[in-house]
């Protein structure tokens, strides 16, 4: 690292660069992981087993025999190197689903991407409301019986593990009360469920960063000058007092979107969304590489341009962290 | 970002209600019918394609499908299939003989790896097709490997088809007959023809996402063609969308031949991975069937359903005496009351739990396998309660199985006993193989003072009901016949790997049949089956199922069959049978109409439909 800090510009520039050789990095270990775990993904987990020729025939038909010619060949129509010489017609190209032959991963990840973003993205926007809401409630009368009561909540919600908070949600809201359906996707209904259990541990987080800033800041020189100059209490925490105390939040959110991207299979599998979570947790199960190295080299090139993009909304927020 | 949400959330409407909706716990993971191999495919499979021969799910008999009627050579061998004028394709297409040529060749090519392709090898010439396009293509791909040559994998193709016209006796003299010849007469030859296997798939559509490789030779199929707008289908519905491990929608196909006799306009297929969410979904009223109640609920529902159906004991029994189904009879009963139900059914299913003896004649690194000898087998089989197990470990109700052929799922095969529970003859049989306990230690050791090798129980990890049921039969084990043991849950996939390796003494198997003959089952202990986990090679065993397949008398063969199944459980036990599956249902019989008993299971989405108007509207 230079003494000098980076311009924005540059930033991005050399974040891009490292960009290739940190998913060449993912792709590696999880090839290597994927491939030493036993079994094959030609086999049927239950049942009859294909004649010695035909699983032969599938093996040369994937490159399975050869993990070196599997590594190079999937590399090269992944990565878009194939459709410039012209040996694959999808730019990316992240091979058939070797578990559900009907299906090439990039189908798979055309369906399942924007189901799991959509859900994350809800989650965090449920996840701010609810944390800010309830951090503000406690922050600005701490010790309150309101106080209490959200930061009982949020101890919950920090702890309780999203399939039984799930379970919970669907037994009281799906099946006693009958106002939202219990599993499955498609509209706003759907998605209220899911999106409020995934976005618990988060609002729970948020609302105590909140909480405890607002103490802080409410207690703050600036604060009393400002209130001795005869602006409102309510005036005062949110236009001077919440700005300082929200900047924890925003750092926490970046990475706490990425989670909630990428995180969510559980709630995807209580919830029945047919999300990319389902898909990668069954990859793994079944060993259905093609399909587990797909997810891995979107989510990994994902991550870092989000992390990127967090990085360039510090600096306009806080320039001094540049 | 809040409006790309909104955006993205209004995009994803939901579909407009289904006649029929039910939930499965997986999604089907082809759409090729020459791919398949699970159960919930299959039944997808029956109501997308049509076969030469149908099989009604009430009995399993067989019915005219694409086929209006055939003849049988007097020697058994020769099969003439008359098509029906008016079968026609998904897009008006006729389907023709030559469209049934094109299918099965494809299933036989070893290019298109399809997992039941050994079926096809009774038609005269298809194995020495299938040995032929092995070596050819083997061939090619060790001479082209680092020269590919588009134009000579071309030729090696055209020469492959060539050599199927002239060696496989698969004839299609015209559009509407199809003419088939077999290496020997199998009696069973129709019901395969049933199977959903051997349908026909359409063979433009097919043709245009086959390519072939030029290094290896080998045709390379892409499966772009099953996508709903692309896919042409000839069954009794049309898959209209298809949504990866979401949903499939299923329309009426409109050039459907028999579509009067089609009861839902449109099928919701959805996919529910969570055994909760399944059920949950279900009780909310999204759905009219659940295919595979998880194994936490059953045995709790399936007892709220016995209370229900011992209140009401006397109207099922006179109901059943008038011969009515059971379903409707339920139907008419008033609604289940506090801890009763009749939304749940369980069905004993075309399948049979078994643990696998270990009959090689050592273990890996040479270690002494006393399961080689029969003696052994037959006492570690007599040794165990089984009725014991499924009263308290299982508990599921099923029925005990001393044999793999789940009593009355095969007309006209007599019902076979294997053997029973008697620990005083499994000492006998252990002393009589020469291990008892000599020195008064309570192990039994045999003529040498070895002690009897700790018996190795392996079994898979992935479901409880086996962990169990391995712990509850290693106690019987102990003390029966005092022998140590232990049990070793692996995951599916080590489990498997040990399985095929023969590193076990005793495992945990089971088995579906495919089709209505006994042979689905008794191939199994062949000494080349591929599925044989427990390397039990006996010559005698494989001459007395030959014989039996050369008797051109069908009941006659019947008793052959079940006389080698006798001896096979009596004397051999290759593995000890437990209990036949049981395979549970949610659906309201008082809502739903049309699930078939028949012990094979065989469910016709097509004739599934509400019971009457009044049926309350479902949740969307």
């Amino acid at each position: 690292m230079s003494g000098q800090p980076l311009s924005t510009g540059a930033l991005v520039v050399r974040r891009l660069l490292q960009l290739p050789l940190i998913v060449l990095a993912v792709y590696t270990l999880t090839f290597v992981l994927a491939w030493s775990v036993p079994g094959s993904p030609l086999e049927n987990p239950e049942g009859r087993r294909p004649s010695a020729e035909i699983v032969e025939a599938m093996k040369k038909q994937y490159k399975l025999d050869d993990p070196v010619a599997f590594y190079f060949d999937y590399l090269e129509k992944a990565s878009g190197i194939g459709y410039l010489r012209g040996t694959t017609e999808r730019v990316f190209d992240l091979g058939p689903s070797l578990k559900q032959p009907d299906w090439n991963v990039n189908e798979i990840l055309g369906t399942g991407l924007p189901v799991s973003i959509t859900l994350g993205l809800s989650a965090m926007v449920l996840a701010l409301m609810i944390g800010l809401f309830a951090g503000l409630v406690g922050g600005l009368r701490p010790g309150s019986p309101a106080d209490i009561a959200t930061q009982l909540i949020s101890i919950v919600g920090i702890s309780l593990p999203s399939f039984v908070i799930g379970s919970a949600l669907l037994m009281l809201f799906a099946v006693q009360l009958r106002i939202f359906p219990v599993g499955g996707w498609g509209g706003l209904s759907f998605i209220m469920l899911p999106a409020l259990t995934l976005s618990l541990p988060f609002a729970a987080y948020i609302s105590r960063l909140v909480r405890f800033g607002m103490i802080e800041e409410m207690g703050a020189d600036y604060i009393r000058t400002a209130r001795a100059k005869g602006l409102s209490r309510s005036r005062v925490a949110l236009r001077h007092a919440l700005k300082n105390a929200f900047l924890p939040v925003l750092s926490y959110l970046g990475p706490a979107t990425a989670v909630a991207l990428t995180g969510s299979f559980v709630v995807e599998k209580v919830f029945a969304v047919p999300g990319v979570g389902q898909h990668f947790v069954d990859g793994v199960l079944g060993k259905d590489i093609t399909l587990v190295m797909g997810i891995v080299l979107v989510y990994s090139t994902l991550m870092v341009v989000f992390n990127l993009a967090v990085d360039v909304m510090y600096r306009f927020v806080d320039p001094r962290i540049a | 970002m809040v409006l790309a949400l909104a955006a993205s959330i209004s995009l994803d409407r939901p579909l407009p209600p289904a006649d029929l909706v039910l939930i499965d716990r997986g999604d089907v993971h082809t759409l090729d019918p020459q791919r398949m191999s699970y159960q919930h495919e299959l039944r997808r499979a029956r109501v997308l394609y049509e076969t030469l021969i149908n099989l009604r799910a009430s009995d399993c008999a067989l019915e005219p499908g694409v086929a209006e009627r055939w003849e049988i050579s007097p020697d058994g061998r020769t099969y003439t299939f008359h098509l029906r004028e008016n079968a026609r394709w998904s897009n008006g297409d006729p389907v023709t003989s030559e469209d049934f040529r094109y299918s099965w060749r494809r299933a036989i090519l070893p290019d298109s790896a399809a997992d039941y392709s050994g079926l096809f090898l009774a038609i005269e010439g298809a194995q020495e097709f299938f040995d032929a396009r092995t070596a050819m293509t083997a061939e090619f791909a060790a001479t082209h490997a680092n020269a590919p040559s588009a134009a000579e994998a071309e030729a090696l193709w055209k020469r492959t088809v060539e050599l199927f016209d002239a060696t496989v006796a698969l004839r299609a003299p015209d559009p509407r007959t199809l003419v088939v010849t077999l290496k020997a007469p199998l009696v069973y030859f129709l019901d395969l023809c049933a199977f959903p296997c051997f349908a026909p798939v359409h063979p433009a559509t097919v043709e245009s996402c086959v390519s072939i490789d030029p290094s290896t030779g080998r045709l390379i199929q892409r499966h772009d063609w099953t996508k709903p707008g692309r896919i042409v289908v000839n069954g009794a519905y049309v898959p209209t969308v298809w949504r990866y491990k979401r949903d499939m929608r299923l329309e009426q196909n409109p050039y459907y031949w028999n579509k009067d006799a089609v009861v839902a306009r449109t099928i919701e297929c959805r996919t529910v991975e969570n055994p909760n969410t399944g059920v949950l979904s279900f009780q909310s009223g999204a759905a009219d069937w659940l295919t595979d109640l998880g194994p936490d609920y059953r045995v709790d529902m399936l007892a709220e359903r016995r209370a229900y159906l011992a209140r009401h004991k006397a109207a099922i029994d006179a109901g059943l005496a008038r011969g009515e189904m059971l379903d409707d009879i339920v139907a008419t009963l008033p609604p289940p009351g506090a801890g009763e139900r009749r939304d749940v059914r369980g069905f004993s299913a075309f399948g049979t739990d078994f643990f696998s003896f270990n009959c090689r004649p050592s273990l890996p690194g040479e270690r002494l396998n006393p399961f080689h000898d029969a003696r052994v087998r037959r006492a570690f089989a007599l040794a165990i309660d089984k009725q014991a197990l499924i009263d308290r470990v299982t508990r599921l109700n099923e029925r005990v199985a001393s044999t793999l052929v789940p009593h009355g799922s095969i007309p006209g095969y007599p019902v076979v006993h294997g053997l029973g529970y008697d620990p005083e003859r499994a000492r006998e049989e252990l002393k009589a193989a020469g291990w008892e306990d000599r020195d008064g230690d309570g192990v039994v050791e045999n003529a040498d003072g070895v002690r009897f090798p700790t018996v190795d129980i392996l079994y898979s990890s992935s479901n409880p009901r086996y962990q169990n049921l391995s712990l509850a039969m290693r106690d019987m084990w102990k003390r029966e016949l005092r022998v140590a043991a232990e049990t070793r849950g692996k995951d599916t996939k080590l489990y498997r790997n040990d399985l095929q390796k023969g590193n076990f003494m005793i495992a945990r198997g089971g088995w579906y049949g495919d089709y209505g003959d006994p042979t689905t089952w008794l191939d199994l202990q062949q000494s080349t089956n591929g599925n044989n986990d427990r390397g039990y090679r006996n010559p005698e065993y494989d001459r007395r199922l030959a014989e039996a397949s050369v008797q051109e008398d069908p009941e006659r063969r019947l008793a052959m069959l079940a006389e080698v199944e006798r001896w096979l459980f009596t004397e051999e036990v290759p593995l000890l049978p437990l209990c036949n599956y049981v395979t549970v249902y949610m659906y309201d019989a008082s809502a739903i109409d049309g699930i078939t008993e028949h012990p094979r299971l065989e469910q016709d989405l097509s004739i599934l439909g509400r019971r009457s108007a009044q049926t309350p509207e479902l949740v969307p």
